[in-house]
């Protein structure tokens, strides 16, 4: 188990969002995943799900309704207290944002900063007594032969799983995802999301993916959220979501 | 090197239909105006090769007088090499000092408010409008002769260059492990020290070795006007007549720029 701490739920009530320009961009959107959960948010470009997303991360404040993750009311919290809270989300974006120059254990070890600030750490110094953890994340992401090689010379898939192994070296309590595929060939694909779904079914983290690729969705999510124009459209287990549902989720965009 | 990249590689596909009677012309138009202007610099520069070769025997004279360079006299280079070499080390190193803190300030993505954006691009501006031989000039003015005006030059001057091309390395900086170890729970510190600094520092030593050799041939001249260094031997034995030491001390200038060249070179090779 990497999570010290233990998973702790995401919950999202009633999201609302209007940009300063007067966009609505999410209008009410609910959402809770469990412990052990992988929920995949799909929609158009536009249809709110990035900035749910970010707005679940503590990145973004919504214009009304309320974030808790593993307890904490991330919506009630700022400065300081808000980014101790958001460490208990890890994070995945699309590109894998590493530090190119630095080795690959490097960068696992920078997800656990957090937990080690000093004078030496903020110098430049890495927590080398996490070192073995680190070894046990990239162990997690399969890739712990790589340990040594610098961060340049990954493949896009490997480079992925290189940040999720510095996501889980943070010890999160819950796993956000922004469109973790995007920038993947298919393989490379399957292979983050196969990394995802044992987030969920092995270390029992609940799982929030945005996605554009149906197909992938309904494979590895227990649950999938379609919005359009930052509304909920349907919440439903994956098995039981029909090929219509989708094709009209995506239509939406028209309408 | 990657803004020559973005200047060099996308003109081929910058090119925009044209009608075939026109890209036709277009060449010819050109070659053309060229001529023309060529023309006008030819007639402004007042050149006469007659004068060449009418003063080919002044040009042999000067030469046979030159030779052998006067080796006897190759201890006394010594000093004003090494002062000509600290000059740019001096220059380049105060010039790195001031320079990262103004491109910090001079860049889009790490100024803290509009004004000290501005006012950093206006002394960056100014330090680099200003040629390294007539900061010289000042400072040979204001603190007399010697190297120390010489560094000043050098360090002022560098300040511009180094200043500008600092603030570009910081404005193309990927933010996204900036993003990525903000939202892990890392202090400000942290995240400066562990993927900013990481990430523009190769960027930064390569421009500034690339700088302290630039330096070494500025210092060269500099000496010229009075700050110090083998320019100022060079001078004195120009105006002595003695071209046997003119001769030694080019040699000796050949030499330090050849092997500044080639150590810089191999430097920056190592760190990229």
């Amino acid at each position: 188990m990497i999570s010290a701490a233990g998973p702790g739920m995401i919950e999202a009530e009633g999201l609302v969002m209007r940009y300063p320009t007067g966009r609505l961009a999410l209008d009410g959107a609910t959402l809770a995943v469990a412990p052990g959960e992988l929920v995949v948010v799909l929609g158009h470009n536009g249809s709110g799900k990035s900035t749910m997303l970010r707005c679940i991360a503590g990145l973004l404040r919504p214009t009304a309704g309320m974030v808790r993750v593993a307890g904490a009311e991330l919506t009630r919290l700022t400065g300081r207290r808000l980014a101790n809270a958001r460490m208990a989300l890890g994070m995945i974006f699309q590109h894998a944002h590493l530090v190119r120059r630095r080795s690959v254990l490097a960068n696992v070890l920078c997800g656990t900063l957090g937990r080690h600030r000093s004078v030496a750490t903020s110098l430049g110094a890495l927590p080398w007594s996490e070192a073995a953890f680190a070894e046990q994340c990239l162990d997690a992401v399969g890739l712990v032969s790589l340990a040594r090689q610098r961060a340049d010379t990954l493949s896009g898939g490997q480079a992925q799983r290189v940040a999720i192994a510095r996501a889980l070296a943070q010890r999160p309590r819950a796993v956000l995802a922004d469109e973790p595929v995007a920038s993947l060939d298919p393989e490379a694909a399957e292979e983050i999301m196969r990394l995802l779904r044992s987030l969920a079914s092995d270390e029992g983290m609940p799982v929030v993916c945005v996605l554009h690729q149906p197909a992938l969705a309904c494979r590895y999510a227990d649950r999938i959220l379609g919005l359009s124009q930052g509304r909920t459209v349907f919440l439903e287990r994956a098995e039981s979501v029909t090929p219509h549902q989708i094709t009209a989720l995506y239509e939406g965009r028209a309408a | 090197m990657n803004r020559i990249e973005q200047i060099v590689l996308p003109s081929e596909q910058r090119a925009t239909p044209r009608t075939p009677q026109a890209s036709r012309a277009l060449p010819f138009l050109g070659v053309f105006l060229f001529l023309v202007l060529l023309g006008q610099a030819a007639i402004v520069v007042q050149a006469r090769p007659q004068d060449l070769i009418s003063g080919a025997h002044g040009m042999a004279d000067i030469l046979r007088r030159s030779f052998p360079p006067d080796f006897s006299k190759i201890g006394d280079t010594f000093e004003p090499a090494l002062e000509t070499l600290d000059i740019a080390l001096f220059g380049t190193t105060a010039a790195v000092i001031m320079a990262l803190p103004l491109a910090v300030l001079a860049a889009r993505n790490t100024t803290p408010a509009r004004p000290f954006y501005f006012a950093a691009r206006a002394i960056i501006a100014l330090c680099r409008a200003v040629p390294d031989l007539v900061w010289a000039l000042l400072f040979v003015t204001a603190v007399g002769l010697g190297p120390f005006p010489g560094a000043l030059a050098v360090s002022v001057h560098s300040v511009g260059m180094l200043g500008r091309l600092f603030s570009e390395v910081v404005e193309d900086m990927d933010m996204g492990a900036v993003e990525a170890l903000t939202m892990s729970g890392a202090s400000r510190l942290q995240v400066f020290s562990h993927a900013v600094v990481p990430s523009v520092l190769p960027s930064l030593l390569g421009i500034a070795l690339y700088r302290l050799d630039e330096n070494i041939r500025a210092s060269l001249v500099l000496g010229f006007v009075g700050a110090g260094g083998l320019g100022f031997q060079l001078l004195t034995a120009m105006n002595l007549f003695q071209y046997r030491t003119v001769s030694l001390l080019l040699l000796v200038t050949f030499a330090i720029v050849m092997v500044a060249e080639r150590l810089s070179a191999a430097l920056r090779a190592q760190i990229s």
